[in-house]
């Protein structure tokens, strides 16, 4: 099957999307809805004083938070395994990533 | 600041370091890995192993006043049609479902809702209701029995596509909606309760989005006929919607802003009309 959502940047890539990628080291926040090995990518949005930081993105499906090993930037793709969606991430109206659905 | 506790901790800015990221599996993979039963086996592990009917042991039943109780046990009642219409609807469609994959997802979904359903009954008789299937049948909604007999017809017809919009998509994405607010002001036992099921919820809502877009970009010519599904059923839903909320004392602003989350997902499937 030809993924049509290769991992590549954003035509608007700005200079920031050009520098190396912050990596980073993922804990289990106790997020229990998938298998053991998976559950460190996710966590719950803890409502009004959360903050994503930049490795992460809401899916608009199940609104959990999906987290990566490395800094999220518009092109790249994400799984919601909590609800089996395949995202795509992009730069929303205010300036902040988002993640849409990737059919 | 972000915050680095939740993100987790950055590590170095050096790429290419050949530690395993989830997000970067080919996506047949990941499809593959999701829509198997080790999947859902492993999954559900993780929030029901210490569970007894869909609950934590050590929280009590708690003494409800008598118009709460009565209000609860009504909107559990219909709670009981919306799942016997899921549990129904998904042993059905597995006859039709169009490859091994969603066949196997819909046999873990059917688990789901007879769980659903087992736990909801339990519920009611935890509150006093002895015959509970009577019961349901005395207080179901009206919009709510009016739907499931709709979506057994798309089911009944082998009309894959409506049946899955009908179930995955409007009455998950109802049940998804309604069970996360109530869970917000429920008695600690109902509480734990929907929290459980609300994990569920979210794998039935992804594969029935899902499903229908990858199936719209092939045949966008089904957009037509989903759109006059959703016509026909929406009034049924939100009308159901109503109903429970003001059951569960809801607010008008709290009311239309689930009623709002109760159409996205259709709006991204292009359904927003």
């Amino acid at each position: 099957m030809t993924d049509p959502f290769p991992q590549e940047a954003d035509p608007t890539t700005s200079e920031a999307d050009t520098r190396p990628r912050q990596r980073f080291e993922l804990e289990d926040t106790g997020f229990d809805e998938v298998p053991p090995r998976f559950r460190k990518f996710y966590r719950r949005w803890r409502g009004p004083g959360d903050q994503l930081g930049p490795n992460e993105v809401i899916c608009p499906v199940c609104k959990v938070v999906i987290r990566s090993t490395r800094e999220l930037r518009p092109g790249d793709r994400v799984y919601c395994m909590p609800c089996m969606s395949r995202l795509i991430v992009v730069r929303g109206e205010d300036g902040r990533l988002e993640a849409r659905v990737a059919y | 600041m972000q915050n680095k506790r939740l993100s987790g901790h950055p590590k170095s800015a050096e790429p290419g370091e050949g530690r395993f990221d989830l997000h970067d599996l080919p996506p047949e993979v990941f499809y593959d890995q999701v829509h198997s039963f080790e999947f859902w086996f492993q999954a559900v592990q993780g929030y029901l192993s210490n569970k007894v009917y869909g609950v934590d042991p050590n929280i009590a039943p708690p003494d409800l006043p008598d118009l709460d109780r009565d209000r609860l046990i009504t909107v559990l009642c219909n709670y009981c049609v919306g799942e016997t219409a899921a549990l129904e609807g998904s042993s059905g469609l597995i006859g039709i479902a169009p490859n091994r994959q969603t066949k196997i997802f819909l046999s873990t979904q059917v688990v789901d809702e007879g769980r659903h359903l087992e736990v909801f009954l339990h519920r009611l008789q935890l509150l006093g209701v002895a015959d509970p299937e009577s019961e349901v049948e005395r207080r179901a909604s009206r919009s709510l029995m009016l739907f499931k007999r709709r979506l057994l017809e798309l089911v009944n017809g082998k009309d894959w596509e409506a049946a899955i919009f009908a179930q995955n998509v409007i009455l998950e994405s109802l049940e998804f909606t309604v069970f996360q607010s109530h869970a917000r002001e429920a008695d600690p036992l109902t509480r734990d309760l929907l929290l459980g099921i609300v994990k569920d919820e979210r794998r039935h809502i992804g594969f029935g989005e899902n499903e229908l877009g990858r199936r719209l970009q092939l045949a966008p010519h089904i957009r037509a006929r989903l759109g006059q599904v959703k016509r026909e059923l929406d009034h049924l839903v939100l009308d159901t919607l109503e109903e429970t909320l003001l059951e569960l004392g809801a607010d008008s602003s709290e009311r239309e802003k689930l009623g709002r989350a109760y159409l996205e997902a259709a709006a991204r499937l292009g359904l927003g009309t």
